[in-house]
Formats: structure tokens, C-alpha cells, sequence
């Protein structure tokens, strides 16, 4: 019992990692409906940019949010206006995809060009500290990545509800033309939402910067992960993206304990593939955020 | 925004000399610089070349003509390495299994496309990537049949019976010889029934779904030729490098790696991949040689930065500049100048039709609709509708915007599926069906246009109207011939040569009837044909129809221009929120107060 | 067309810009990866062999001829073919040294033994490489198999007295990277193990690139293991030694092979306390006892005054020796052709004990290297120190505080 309840937490921490970083992606993917393959590596910049920080000016690495959010905010801002919107009107959406997976090779290689192939670990302050609650035991690190997970969700949950900004991007994400129709600058909204998304892998990377070590691949694993998490929770719901967060979270403990650490992705990714062929929609997505009849 | 209209078949012939003599020269040099050089690195940078090209033109099949963007192609080419090295293990000759792996791969590729072709766009590329995964993870695990992380050899026994040799000629030979099956076959794909029935699929699902393409097993099949195809170069590749392992046969870099060279060379073209191939895969030796060992990183920084900025100035990769150079040429030969469809200035008829011509006695029914209801959420879009239609007549279906007529339209097509009631239609033989999806409507003789106009944008005109023309036959050269005759027929013939998108408004919305007259349909349902075209095409549009029904064909057709309405109709139905609310001769009909109420509005009613 | 003269004059281009005209020179090959993700340690692994040229050279090269280096890329296991084929066709190398990576070993050293050209590994640890009854291919450097064999070896001999418990009764759990690297040392373990009766209760493996190990630790910590036997580079070393120590998980003794439990960045990232008394398995490092190593102080100065850092790790050692003693040998040979070098290879005698790393080299039929053997590790006070066999140990293994 102990032990299941172990499992179960480490799952849910897990799945407040995944939120974190999926929570971008599900505004990037949702919204503009460009698959950013970078996604991964947005994580890494900022991973890096804390890890510098950090290191420089022996702040603690949470205090890094500062600056690393505003610059991938304005990274992602340059990418979706420089990289992406020239190609909004194309007529497939290869060349999007491509241009992603070209800006994610590049800065894998970047990273490896500037910092070597070496790890570089910011100083853990004390997150790795370990809590113990009845029979459980989690990170201060953790609860608090969980904790900035929830309170994203809630908070952007409240802007895209409650402020002009926000109603605009959500009218963006349900129809472009008409959003247009409507007055509303269509390539603005894409910049600031691709810039927000950017954000959100900002305040990740900090967070997530004094958890683990930073290398030029750490991007690699949670890209995938993280498209797994978007589309279980329906494209562009942060609800959802959270909700599914965890599903993965749990599977992922689950099957690394009780059927063999080696099989996990393998559990994750079946998971995965049957949402996308039985409901496409996603788990807790709408019924209409696929739905394509001419 | 394409040039993917380049192809060997529509090209006048000097260019498609120049680019048999262009593509004659590319394959005789990779075969005989080699050789000439007589070095052995030369010869491994050319079968490294030839099996990426290879593997490329395989993966376009998929990748561009369908335009199914898998990034999990080393799935198929991981299947073929290992069938590949296990059957030599027990003595079989890699030539054999080549076969067995091709097998696998098809069939794989089946069960696992076949889920995912119901997904659209990123979604395909996404199941492909995690079945990748599985796929190394798996290879990984099951170590008993895979050999696990340390991978397979194959023992080292020269000669042509196991693919190993001692001199590098004859692996250059084998490579070059698949490259050259897998070019012939995708060239004939292409240039076939099964190529234009793929691009029209890509360009716009629900028209190839019209002209009776069953969109998902054409996909399939291209996924299954993709393949096995991928697969026997994965064959070959293992007794090449004599040793396959998890992490590179079955490699997400290795996957996009194969997209990529088609990407530069020029998606959905038939020689793109290999010119991608050819052009990149010497560059990338090169520049490893020269910036690989010096700066960790700087190689593959450079390799992303010019995938970014080909993606971005160079969407159309490298046949894109190629098939510029001969449009060029192709402007300046005489007849051919400027695709500007402007429709023909005709001799005008008289403002006002006379009345219509001796009108054949409408025969016996040939469609029927009972009872459709329809609910879109809370709204009742289709409410218990009822008619029938008979054979040589046209039905006019008038009402307001809103009214739910192209609701109606798509479930007698198959496209929508009605929550209530029943459609059925008189085949052929005489007997009553109920066709279900829109490819059993084609196959009975129901075509349909589409109220936006649907035409294939990387397309001619002429080979727009073969998509229809292939549902009656299967050669390339009668669906040609039938597609000119159907231009003829529509005025279309001058710009047979001409990219779809070229033509005028009026242009389009023939191309779409003429489409589907290529189908030679028995049924056919015109979703506002005449709708923004200007008066002389509308007249020239009645023209049309009355002869096209002159021919026997049925016509249901849903309209605006209410001249054109009362010029055609044999009947007429109003519908309004859903409902029927009038039917009869089209001048009673427009007499009738409920209807003058639907489009008007109350108050004119009662002045009325 | 234009773009086949273009394809043409790359490759001529190309061809002149690597033709290298023949000196009077011996060109060896160096085929490792410089690039990609095995970079580092891959770089590593070519200045050993780098330092050992500069010492031939030194002496006055091979046969009197100076020895040139020339570099291959090695970065996956179709451009490894190339660039050995590029070494062999182009550059008529006498012989490649390599590879540090197993798999682009086993690629490489087929197209070597298919021209007839050496190939002299000197770094990767795979079963594979050798066994595979090739004639040119020779392996210098301690395998995968002796590093199972060593751990056990070690289990019996040092840890179990220590702990003051038998053998038999401790619980061993082994987990691994699923990487043929990971692979094949558990099965090694899992073997010597057995053959030496001790109670191995789980096998685990997973990814290298893994998150988060807190199930895997759970399950070690349910199953009450008293030792964990890694095998792991960086990433997942770092991973597992921080969260058995959050999860409270707190066995008799940890013990790696090599990979990232070698690394000072390992011990830098969990931190002094987490990484002290942790055992380790690998190549022979640098605190060891210079009686068994002599060579070795010089060896380091080499390398500090070459690369202005300390070595990173033991890996530019062992290809050091290895390649020193295949250079001499080269020079005592009667000329270059591959059977003149192949028998004067063969007929190397060092014994253990007398080289900077240590390792003695002998060739058995598989031309595998019999006297290169893993050396016992543990990290006390920060440092990586040699604690096994007896002879080369700089300190007592410090076990059960």
C-alpha cells in the first residue's frame, strides 16, 4: 500500500513536470496549429539560460525567472514572426514542420557547440531536499513545479477568459478568417501566443533548471512527452493539457514500476496512439476541435 | 504556390527531352564517375547516395504524392534490415529476404497507417513518430529475436548470393539498380491512375471523395508500395554495413533525414528526391570532412540552419528552380502563353431564354429520400425532408442562406451521414441501393460539385478532369482521351494545359462540373454552379445543363439566381429552416406566399 | 544540365580538396566520433592515441619514417564505413586505431578487414568486436566482459569482507542503460554472478535519456537490495544516485562501470556526500598506485602541457598505452605491408604492471588482448581512487563506516 501510494505520488509529480511543459505547447499546437518539433529545445535555451544565470550572479535559480521568461517570450515571438508566419499560408503544413525540425537541429548543435558535450547542473538550493509526508516522500522541487503547474493552468485559464487579449486568441483559435473579419490582427495574436507559449517553457526551464542536468538533449525526451500530453488533452485546452499531464505522469510511475522501467514508453506511447485513433479529440478535448467536413 | 505540375506527361516535347537528357545524365553519372574515379571512398559516397535516394523517392510516394508527412519511415526500412540479417542467420540469401522484409513492412505499414490516415495534417506525423519509438523500444527488448541493444551481424560470406563483396562495384550496381525500380515505379505511379488519384486526395480530400476516390485505400496502397519498397533498400543497407542495431535502424534522425532530401529536392515531384539526394548527400560528406572534426557541433548547427532557411526561400526545393527554368521556356512557345483563363467571348442568346425546349417526358424515379432528419447540436438542421427524382430531370432545390440545402446535398452524397431517414438510388441494373460513403455514390452514378469550388490546385485542367475521367477508366491514355472530350464539351479545351488556379471564378466552377461529367454520372448534384459568375456565364450555364440533361442525366441542383431556377427547373422544392415548405412547377412555386415569406421576409406577404 | 556539371565539380572539387600528396610519411587512421553525441569522450579517447604519436615521433617515428594522424569522423555507423573506406582508399593509411564506440567499431573494422588494412582498438568494450574470427582487427583494451567479471570479482573479494557478511547472503540488483554499452555488461554480471553463486534478485533496465528513476529506486528499495551494480552514463548516474537518496533508499554499496560514474561532473552535480564511498568498475584512472603504472605521472604532464586540462577521463590513458605499444611494435616490424605489421603484433609480450595504464598486451587467438584488465574504483574524498586489484590500489576500499 505504501508503495502504491509512493508510485502514485511520483506519478502525479511527474505528471506536474509534463504539465508544466506541455502547457506551452498545447497554446503553440492549439492555437497557431503549427507542430514546433523546437519545442524540446525552447526548454533547453531556458535550461541553460538559468544555469548561466544561476552560476554568474549566485542568485537562486528560481530568481532566473526573470530574466529567462521575458527572453524566451521574445525568442518565441522572432520564431513564429520569422520563422513561422512567412509560411502560415503555405499549402501543406510540411514546411512549417520542417522549418521546426531544422531550428531544433540547429540549436541542439548550438548547444553542443558553445557548451560542449558536458552536463551543466545548477545548484539544486536545496530543492532536491526530500519532504516526508506520512508515507510518502517528494521533493520540495517537485511540489513546487506542481504547484506552478496548477496555478498556470488556473491563470491562463483567466486570461484567455476574462481579458480582450485573450477572448482575441481564443476567436483566433476557433476561426481564423472570421477572427479577422472581426478586426482582429490574426499574425499579432499568432506572435504573442507563440511568444506566451515560449513563456511558459521560460518558467518551466527555471523550475525545472536545479531538478535535473542540463545537456544539449534534454529537449529530445520531453518533446515527445509533451506532444503526447497536448493531444491526450485536446488541442489548445490547458485543462486538458494538465489532465493529461497527470494520465501520463501516472502511466508512466505505473508501468515503470509494475511492468519494466524499460517498457514505459512503450505503455506511454500505446496510450497515445489509441487516443489518437479512438479519440482523436483528445481525452477531455471537445468534440469539435478535429472535426473537418467540407 | 506549387510547381508540382511538372511532370514528364503534360510537358511539350523538347522539354521533355532536355529533361530525359538532364535525368539520363544525373543516373549515368552516379553510375560512371565512380567507376571512373576508381576510388573506394568515391564509391561509398555514391551507394550511400543511391540508397537515400532511393529511400527518399520511396518515402515521396507517401510523403508527397499523398501528402502524408511520416517522419517514421525507418520503421519500414528497420523492418527490411532486420528480416533482412535474421533470414541470412538461417542461411536464406538477402534476395529473398528482400521479399519477406518487403512483406512485413507492407503489411505493417497497413495495420499502422490504417488508424492513422483518419487523422489530419500534424496528427499522421505524430503516430508515425511514436511508432517509431515502439518500434526501438521493442527491437530493444525482445533481445532473444532482435539481438537486443548489441544488434545483429551477418557473417562475411563474399559473392553475389549475400550481398557482400570484397570490391565495392557491385554493391554501387545493387544500389543503383533499386534506385532505379524504385524511380520507375514511382515515376509510374505518377504518371498513372493511382498517382492522380493520391495528389487529388492531397489537395483536396472531399473533391477526390466526389469523384469517387476512396481516398483511404489509395493512401493505403501508397503506404504499402512505400513501404516494402523502404524496406528492400533496408535489406540491402544491413548487408552493406554488415551489422544493424535498434538505435540506428529504427532512427527518428535517420527518418527526417529521408524527408529531407525530399523536401530539398522538391516534394511530390518524381525526381525531386533524387536530385535532393544527389546535390546533399556529397555536400554533407564534404562539409563533415571539413567542420566535423574541428568544432563538435558546427556540422550539424550549419546542416539545421539550411534546413530552416530551404524551408523557408526554397518551399519547393530544387525542381521548384529546375521546373522554373522550363516554364520559362515553355511561355515562350507559341499557344502556350499565358494561362489566363478568361471564358471565351461567345455569341450572346437572347437576354431572356425562351421557354425551354421540348421538354423530354421525365422517366422513372432514380433517386428517393425519405424522412431526412438532421441535427447539428440543438440545431435541426434537416427536418424529415422528402422527394424524389426522376430520371431526366432537373430538380431545382431553392430556399434561403441557412436554409440546410447543402446539408441535404452532403447526405445524398455520402458525406454527411443522416441522423434519420433513408437515401436511396436505382443502379444501372435496375436495382434500389443505399449507398453509404461517398465513393459507393460515385460507383452508382451520383456525382456532385461542391459550392466552393474544390479544384486541385497543383493540377492542370486537364488533369483536374482526368481525377473524374479515372473513375470510369483505368488507363492513363482513355482517361486523357475522355477528359478532353469532356473539355471540349465545356468550353474547357483551350486551357487544358493551363494550372487550375489560373482559371476565372466561372472558370473554376465549369472545371468542377466538368469533372464530374468525366464521371459520367447518371445522378448529378450541382451545388451552385452559377453563383458570382457574370450574365453571359450564367446563360451559357443553362446551356449546358439543359444539354447535359438533354443526355439522360438526372440533375439536382441547388441555386440562387432565381432566373436561372425558373429557365431549368422541371421541379422545384423551397426549403426553409430544414423543412420543406413548397414544391411544384417553378412558377407556382414562386407564387406561393410561404415561400415569398422565407425570402423576404412577413411584412411583403401581405402586400404580396 | 547545369545541375549534374554543378554534381560533377563538387566531386572533383571534393576529391582535390582531401587528395593529400605522399610524403615520405606513415599515415595511421583515427577513426573516432568527433561529432554528435559521442563526442566527448570519443575526443578524449583520440589524444591518447595523439600523445603516443608525439612520442614515436619523437624517437624518431616508425621505421624512421614520421607518423601522421589523420582523422575520421566516426559520428554514426554508415559514416564510419565511409570514412574508413576514405582512410584506407584515400589517405593509405597502414592501419586505423578506434573507435571508443562499439557499434561504429563493429561497422568500421569490417571494411578494414575486407581491404586487409590493421585496425587496432583501443577503446571500445563490446564482446562483438572481437570474436567475429576477423584477422586485422585487434583489440588492446579490457572488455565488457572483464568489467562483469571484475565487479563480481570485487563483490567477493573486497566488499563482502568489508560488510563483514558472505557473499552468497548479500542482494544484488543490477540496472542498466539499454544500450548494447548497459546490455552486455549486466549480462556479464548477471553470468560471473551466477558462476560465483551470488544472489542477483533484480535485472532492471531503462533509457538512457530517462527522468526520472524513482520507480525503478522503489522497486530496488522494496526488494531490499544491499547492492546496486550501474551501468549508466552521465545523465542516468547523476539521476539515480540523487533519487535513492531522496527516496531514503540507502544500500551497503553502489557500484559502477565506468561511464558516468567515472566522470568529476557526476560527483560535481550530486555533490560531495552522494558520491563518496561509491565504488566503480573501469579503465585505470589516475590515482592509482604508480608502482603498477609507471609512465603514468608523465603521462598526465603530456597531456596537461598538449591540451592545458587534466585528462577528463581514464579513456585518453588507455588508448595511450594501447596505441604506444602497437607503434613500437610497428617500428620493430620489417616493413608496412598489413602481414608484416600483423606478425609483429602478434608477437607482442608486455607484461601487466609495466605500462602507464598498467595493462600488459598479449594477443590471444581472437586477437583480443589478454593482459588488459578493468581496475576497482571508489570515490573517496572527491577523488576517484584505485582500491583493486591489491598491486595497483592507492588506498583501502572504505566500506560500512
Amino acid at each position: 500500500m505504501e508503495v502504491f501510494l509512493q508510485v502514485l505520488v511520483n506519478g502525479l509529480m511527474l505528471g506536474g513536470l509534463f504539465a508544466i511543459i506541455g502547457i506551452g505547447l498545447t497554446l503553440i499546437f492549439g492555437i497557431v496549429k503549427v507542430i514546433n518539433f523546437a519545442h524540446g529545445e525552447f526548454l533547453m535555451v531556458g535550461m541553460y539560460a538559468a544555469f548561466l544565470l544561476t552560476t554568474a550572479l549566485d542568485v537562486h535559480p528560481y530568481t532566473t525567472a526573470i530574466a529567462v521568461i521575458p527572453l524566451l517570450f521574445v525568442f518565441g515571438m522572432l520564431t513564429q514572426r520569422f520563422l513561422i508566419q512567412p509560411l502560415m499560408n503555405a499549402r501543406d503544413d510540411h514546411i512549417q514542420i520542417f522549418v521546426t525540425v531544422g531550428l531544433s537541429t540547429a540549436l541542439i548543435n548550438l548547444a553542443l557547440l558553445v557548451f560542449g558535450a558536458e552536463f551543466a547542473t545548477t545548484p539544486p538550493s536545496g530543492l532536491r531536499t526530500a519532504l516526508e509526508i506520512g508515507p510518502v516522500r517528494v521533493l520540495v522541487g517537485q511540489l513546487v513545479v506542481f504547484g506552478a503547474a496548477t496555478l498556470l493552468v488556473v491563470g491562463l485559464t483567466l486570461y484567455l477568459n476574462n481579458t480582450q487579449f485573450g477572448r482575441a486568441i481564443r476567436a483566433v483559435a476557433q476561426n481564423r478568417a472570421a477572427a479577422r473579419l472581426m478586426g482582429i490582427n490574426v499574425n499579432w495574436v499568432y506572435i504573442v501566443t507563440f511568444g506566451l507559449g515560449a513563456a511558459c517553457v521560460g518558467l518551466a526551464a527555471s523550475l525545472i533548471a536545479p531538478l535535473y542536468p542540463t545537456s544539449q538533449t534534454i529537449g529530445t525526451y520531453f518533446v515527445l512527452i509533451a506532444f503526447v500530453v497536448v493531444v491526450l488533452g485536446g488541442m489548445g485546452s490547458i485543462t486538458g493539457a494538465f489532465l493529461g499531464a497527470m494520465v501520463i505522469g501516472l502511466i508512466d510511475s505505473f508501468s515503470a514500476y509494475y511492468i519494466g522501467s524499460d517498457l514505459r514508453e512503450v505503455a506511454v506511447f500505446t496510450v497515445f496512439l489509441l487516443i489518437l485513433i479512438l479519440r482523436p479529440q483528445g481525452l477531455f478535448g471537445g468534440r469539435q476541435t478535429l472535426s473537418h467536413v467540407s | 504556390m506549387t510547381d508540382q505540375t511538372l511532370t514528364p506527361v503534360q510537358s511539350p516535347p523538347s522539354i521533355r527531352l532536355r529533361g530525359l537528357v538532364a535525368l539520363v545524365t544525373v543516373l549515368a553519372a552516379m553510375l560512371l564517375l565512380p567507376v571512373a574515379i576508381g576510388d573506394e571512398f568515391i564509391y561509398h559516397i555514391f551507394i550511400t547516395m543511391c540508397i537515400f535516394a532511393a529511400l527518399s523517392t520511396a518515402w515521396n510516394i507517401v510523403g508527397g504524392y499523398a501528402g502524408q508527412l511520416s517522419l517514421g519511415h525507418a520503421i519500414f526500412y528497420g523492418i527490411g534490415s532486420y528480416v533482412g540479417v535474421m533470414l541470412v542467420g538461417m542461411g536464406i540469401s538477402p534476395w529473398i529476404g528482400m521479399f519477406a522484409g518487403a512483406a512485413l513492412a507492407a503489411l505493417v505499414a497497413v495495420a499502422i497507417s490504417y488508424p492513422c490516415f483518419r487523422l489530419h495534417g500534424p496528427f499522421f506525423t505524430l503516430a508515425t513518430i511514436a511508432f517509431l519509438e515502439v518500434f526501438r523500444v521493442l527491437a530493444l527488448h525482445f533481445r532473444d529475436v532482435t539481438g537486443g541493444a548489441t544488434g545483429m551481424m551477418i557473417p562475411l560470406n563474399i559473392g553475389w548470393e549475400w550481398m557482400v563483396f570484397r570490391e565495392r562495384l557491385p554493391s554501387l550496381i545493387i544500389a543503383f539498380g533499386m534506385l532505379l525500380v524504385i524511380l520507375a515505379i514511382a515515376w509510374w505511379i505518377r504518371t498513372n491512375r493511382l498517382g492522380f488519384q493520391l495528389i487529388a486526395t492531397r489537395e483536396r480530400e472531399s473533391a477526390a471523395k466526389a469523384a469517387g476516390i476512396n481516398t483511404v485505400r489509395v493512401k493505403l496502397y501508397a503506404v504499402a508500395i512505400s513501404a516494402a519498397l523502404s524496406a528492400m533498400v533496408g535489406t540491402f543497407h544491413a548487408m552493406y554495413l554488415t551489422f544493424i542495431e535498434p538505435a540506428s535502424a529504427f532512427s527518428l534522425p535517420f527518418s527526417i533525414q529521408i524527408a529531407m532530401f525530399a523536401l530539398i529536392g522538391g516534394i511530390g515531384t518524381v525526381f525531386g528526391p533524387l536530385l535532393g539526394a544527389v546535390l546533399l548527400v556529397p555536400i554533407t560528406e564534404f562539409a563533415r570532412g571539413a567542420l566535423g572534426g574541428e568544432a563538435i557541433g558546427l556540422h550539424g548547427f550549419v546542416y539545421g540552419v539550411v534546413l530552416v532557411l530551404v524551408a523557408l526561400f526554397m518551399p519547393n526545393g530544387v525542381m521548384g528552380l529546375v521546373s522554373r527554368f522550363f516554364d520559362r521556356t515553355k511561355a515562350e512557345a507559341p499557344g502556350q502563353a499565358g494561362a489566363i483563363a478568361k471564358l471565351p467571348a461567345q455569341p450572346e442568346p437572347d437576354d431572356i431564354p425562351g421557354p425551354p425546349k421540348a421538354v423530354p417526358e421525365p422517366g422513372d424515379e432514380i433517386v428517393r429520400v425519405v424522412g431526412l432528419d438532421k441535427h447539428f447540436g440543438g440545431l435541426h438542421v434537416t427536418n424529415n425532408v422528402s422527394f424524389k427524382l426522376r430520371e431526366g430531370e432537373i430538380l431545382g432545390l431553392i430556399g434561403p442562406n441557412g436554409a440546410g440545402k447543402t446539408t441535404v446535398f452532403n447526405m445524398i452524397s455520402g458525406f454527411l451521414k443522416p441522423d434519420g431517414g433513408e437515401v436511396s438510388v436505382r443502379a444501372a441494373d435496375g436495382g434500389w441501393r443505399s449507398p453509404v460513403t461517398p465513393a459507393d455514390y460515385a460507383a452508382i452514378g451520383v456525382g456532385r460539385t461542391f459550392q466552393i469550388v474544390q479544384p486541385f490546385a497543383a493540377m492542370t485542367v486537364e488533369e483536374n478532369i482526368m481525377v473524374g475521367a479515372f473513375h470510369r477508366h483505368h488507363s492513363t491514355d482513355d482517361a486523357r482521351h475522355a477528359a478532353r472530350q469532356t473539355a471540349e464539351r465545356m468550353g474547357l479545351a483551350r486551357y487544358l494545359d493551363a494550372e487550375a488556379n489560373s482559371l476565372t471564378i466561372g472558370g473554376l466552377k465549369r472545371l468542377e462540373v466538368a469533372r464530374v461529367m468525366a464521371m459520367e454520372p447518371r445522378v448529378l448534384l450541382l451545388d451552385e454552379v452559377m453563383a458570382g459568375i457574370n450574365h453571359a456565364d450564367v446563360l451559357r450555364a443553362i446551356d449546358l445543363m439543359l444539354s447535359i440533361r438533354d443526355t439522360g442525366v438526372s440533375i439536382i441542383a441547388i441555386e440562387h439566381v432565381m432566373q436561372a431556377v425558373m429557365a431549368l427547373s422541371d421541379h422545384v422544392i423551397v426549403l426553409n429552416s430544414g423543412r420543406i415548405i413548397a414544391e411544384g412547377k417553378p412558377n407556382e412555386v414562386v407564387r406561393d406566399p410561404d415561400v415569398i415569406e422565407a425570402y423576404l421576409g412577413k411584412e411583403f406577404t401581405h402586400d404580396a | 544540365m547545369g545541375w549534374s556539371k554543378t554534381l560533377k565539380a563538387t566531386v572533383a572539387a571534393a576529391a582535390m580538396m582531401t587528395a593529400t600528396p605522399a610524403l615520405a610519411e606513415v599515415t595511421f587512421g583515427a577513426l573516432f566520433p568527433f561529432s554528435g553525441g559521442l563526442a566527448l569522450l570519443g575526443e578524449e579517447s583520440a589524444r591518447g592515441l595523439e600523445i603516443a604519436v608525439d612520442e614515436i615521433n619523437a624517437r624518431g617515428g616508425v621505421q624512421g619514417e614520421p607518423v601522421v594522424l589523420e582523422r575520421g569522423d566516426a559520428v554514426d555507423n554508415n559514416q564510419a564505413i565511409g570514412e574508413a573506406r576514405r582512410l584506407i582508399s584515400r589517405e593509405n593509411v597502414v592501419a586505423i586505431f578506434g573507435s571508443y564506440s562499439s557499434s561504429r567499431s563493429i561497422a568500421a573494422s569490417q571494411v578494414a578487414e575486407l581491404a586487409g588494412i590493421p585496425y587496432f582498438e583501443l577503446g571500445a568494450v563490446a564482446d562483438e568486436v572481437t570474436g567475429r574470427g576477423f584477422d586485422y582487427l585487434y583489440r588492446l583494451n579490457p572488455t565488457a566482459e572483464d568489467m562483469g567479471e571484475m565487479i563480481i570479482e570485487m563483490i567477493v573479494e573486497q566488499v563482502a569482507p568489508a560488510l563483514d557478511i558472505d557473499p552468497t547472503e548479500l542482494t544484488i540488483g543490477i540496472l542498466h542503460e539499454d544500450s548494447s554499452y548497459g546490455t552486455s555488461v549486466a549480462s556479464h554480471q548477471n553470468r560471473f554472478a551466477a558462476e560465483a553463486g551470488l544472489n542477483i534478485v533484480t535485472t532492471l533496465s531503462y533509457p538512457a535519456n530517462i527522468v526520472d528513476m524513482s520507480s525503478l529506486v522503489l522497486d530496488l528499495k522494496e526488494r531490499e537490495v544491499d547492492v546496486v551494480l550501474q551501468t549508466s552514463y552521465q545523465n542516468d548516474s547523476v539521476l539515480f544516485l540523487r533519487q535513492r537518496h531522496e527516496a531514503g533508499f540507502e544500500p551497503a554499496a553502489i557500484i559502477g562501470s565506468g561511464g558516468g560514474y567515472s566522470m568529476q561532473q557526476t560527483a560535481d552535480a550530486v555533490g560531495t556526500d552522494l558520491i563518496e564511498g561509491v565504488l566503480n568498475i573501469d579503465f585505470t584512472q589516475y590515482v592509482v598506485n604508480t608502482e603498477f603504472t609507471p609512465g603514468l605521472e608523465e603521462f598526465v604532464e603530456t597531456y596537461r602541457a598538449k591540451y592545458g586540462e587534466d585528462p577528463r577521463s581514464g579513456h585518453s590513458l588507455t588508448n595511450y598505452v594501447g596505441a604506444l605499444a602497437v607503434l613500437e611494435a610497428i617500428d620493430s616490424a620489417e616493413g608496412l605491408e598489413p602481414a608484416q605489421i600483423r606478425s609483429a603484433v602478434d608477437a607482442i609480450d608486455i607484461p601487466a604492471g609495466t605500462t602507464a595504464s598498467g595493462n600488459g598486451v598479449w594477443f590471444d587467438e581472437n586477437n583480443q588482448n589478454q593482459r588488459a584488465r578493468m581496475m576497482g574504483l571508489q570515490w573517496q574524498d572527491s577523488r576517484l581512487v584505485t582500491v583493486h586489484p591489491a598491486d595497483a590500489a592507492a588506498s583501502e576500499l572504505r566500506l560500512g563506516d
